[in-house]
């Protein structure tokens, strides 16, 4: 089936076993590239809108007690988990009279969660990065070395015709082109996750600042 | 602890997913590629490559002799096993017998040829020697070109056949004169056609086989020619697409083959204004040497062939 007249198909049935390797690991890196971007995409965008209607909410009442309520419906937004957890530092300390201790434990509970979120978010995202940067470098090796085959082999039938030059080379840029398909996705991906994370996590700075007062100044 | 390996789990499990998700989708796009290639190929034909003609020159090989040599007067095309077309490379080998000059009238300048594959180019076996093939090996060339020297060249054979049925030649001398009466009489169709000596000249590769002059010792058979040229075409590396203008471009090239096949020299009679056709096919020459074995009925000596390389095809 994959003979010569199916193109690239065809070439790649006469592509040497570098070339087949190269063009597997591209394969590969692809496959979890596309598995990454579709998983977090949703993530992300989720622990955004969530974030928002909670923000929108908690600010709308001002009450902790209706605030952690309210944060059972959004359980994937990075904001309501923050608060969820001071919310339960706070329940937790019996003795609310020491406003000191109860702010920086419920600072401290506040701060751990929100890094915690933060690692959750950026999670995988640095592979896109680095198949962004690699992938490429990858496919140019597959290429370099099918055109150093290609040149070996036309050494060895002592014919540079363009028919003898041109199919090894064909062969060989697949590997590029392959390399590329692989990284471009995978950048665009990291910008967008990169600046979206960065604007949850903007957010998680500014407001568990706002959470750690709301329960201080609780009645 | 539990509570928070739950949502962990949930997230690997939904990656997991994902994973298997972009990997069928992978080859769900590797598939519809594939699909694409192959339809776009249905809907495209083939790029026309290279379109090779090898015919040889006339009066180029040698002293091939008509009562001797039952191929003598044929024209024999080796192409690609398809039919000739466009698209494909060809290869026409004719040979050229000014004892059947006559037979061409009405395109005296023109070389007729008739085309056919290699695959069907029979060799001649000892006990073809005979009228017969001759005849029916005349037979489509005329069909193509002249449909009343066919007839007339049926009538012949037909003639020719009630005398080997009656009489049944067993020596040779018998064989000459039938072939000679056989000679006659297609000259004089041929006159009574109108035609002109020249017309003939081009048609076929034997050269002056009749007279016995040339620069070989014997005019090569059909099959031969069209062995060796299809050796030639195999190994002419040429790409049409390199040249900028391929109208003209045709090259005339001798060659002298020794008995053992080798090409004993090659001489370019007319070469084209492209230095890379021209190389393309001294190299081919070159790549094509040694040549098989020159058949037994062409004798010890060396032969000539001629041949005409061009990018556009047939189109002399």
């Amino acid at each position: 089936m994959l003979d010569s007249k199916l193109g690239i198909f065809g070439l790649l049935s006469d592509a040497g076993p570098v070339v087949l390797f190269v063009l597997f690991v591209l394969l590969s890196f692809s496959i979890v590239s596309w598995a990454i971007i579709a998983f977090k995409f949703g993530y992300v965008r989720k622990s955004l809108n969530e974030s928002k209607a909670f923000l929108d909410y908690f600010f709308e009442i001002y009450n902790v007690d209706k605030a952690f309520a309210e944060s059972e419906n959004y359980r994937k937004g990075s904001l309501p988990r923050v608060f969820r957890s001071g919310y339960i530092e706070y329940r937790a300390l019996g003795d609310k009279a020491d406003i000191r201790q109860l702010k920086v434990r419920i600072a401290r509970a506040v701060k751990r969660e929100a890094n915690a979120e933060s690692k959750r978010l950026s999670s995988l995202v640095p592979f896109l990065a680095t198949v962004g940067n690699t992938a490429p470098f990858i496919g140019l090796f597959g290429t370099v070395w099918g055109i150093m085959t290609s040149f070996h082999n036309i050494g060895a039938t002592q014919s540079a015709s363009l028919a003898a030059v041109a199919p090894g080379i064909s062969e060989a840029l697949v590997a590029t082109a392959a390399g590329l398909a692989a990284a471009i996705p995978a950048v665009m991906a990291y910008n967008y996750f990169t600046h979206q994370i960065s604007i949850i996590e903007r957010d998680l700075e500014e407001f568990s600042s706002d959470f750690v007062a709301a329960f201080i100044n609780e009645p | 602890m539990k509570n928070s390996q739950k949502p962990k789990e949930h997230a690997e499990r939904k990656f997991s997913y994902w994973l298997f998700a972009a990997a069928a989708a992978h080859v769900l796009v590797l598939f519809l590629a594939m699909y694409l290639q192959i339809l776009d190929l249905g809907r495209h034909a083939q790029p026309k490559i290279v379109s090779v003609s090898l015919i040889s020159l006339p009066g180029s090989a040698g002293s091939h002799q008509f009562s001797e040599k039952p191929g003598g007067a044929e024209a024999v095309s080796a192409a690609s096993p398809s039919t000739p077309s466009p698209s494909k490379k060809t290869v026409a080998v004719e040979k050229a017998a000014s004892d059947v000059a006559p037979v061409e009238p009405k395109k005296p300048k023109k070389a007729v040829k008739v085309k056919k594959t290699v695959p069907e180019v029979k060799p001649v076996t000892p006990k073809k020697v005979s009228v017969e093939p001759v005849v029916s090996k005349t037979k489509p060339k005329v069909i193509e070109k002249q449909p009343d020297i066919s007839q007339a060249l049926e009538r012949l054979k037909q003639t020719v056949d009630k005398k080997t049925a009656t009489s049944q030649p067993t020596s040779a001398s018998s064989l000459n004169d039938a072939l000679a009466q056989l000679q006659k009489k297609v000259k004089i169709e041929g006159d009574q056609a109108g035609t002109g000596r020249g017309g003939v000249r081009g048609s076929s590769s034997g050269g002056r086989g009749g007279s016995g002059n040339g620069y070989g010792s014997g005019g090569t058979s059909a099959p031969y020619k069209a062995e060796i040229a299809s050796i030639i075409m195999h190994n002419w590396e040429f790409s049409k697409l390199l040249l900028k203008n391929s109208y003209g471009m045709e090259v005339y090239v001798r060659i002298n083959v020794l008995p053992n096949g080798t090409i004993n020299q090659i001489i370019f009679d007319k070469k084209a204004p492209s230095e890379y056709l021209n190389n393309s096919v001294k190299k081919a020459l070159e790549k094509s040497s040694p040549l098989p074995v020159l058949p037994k009925e062409e004798g010890t000596k060396d032969v000539w062939i001629g041949f005409v390389f061009t990018p556009e095809g047939i189109e002399k």
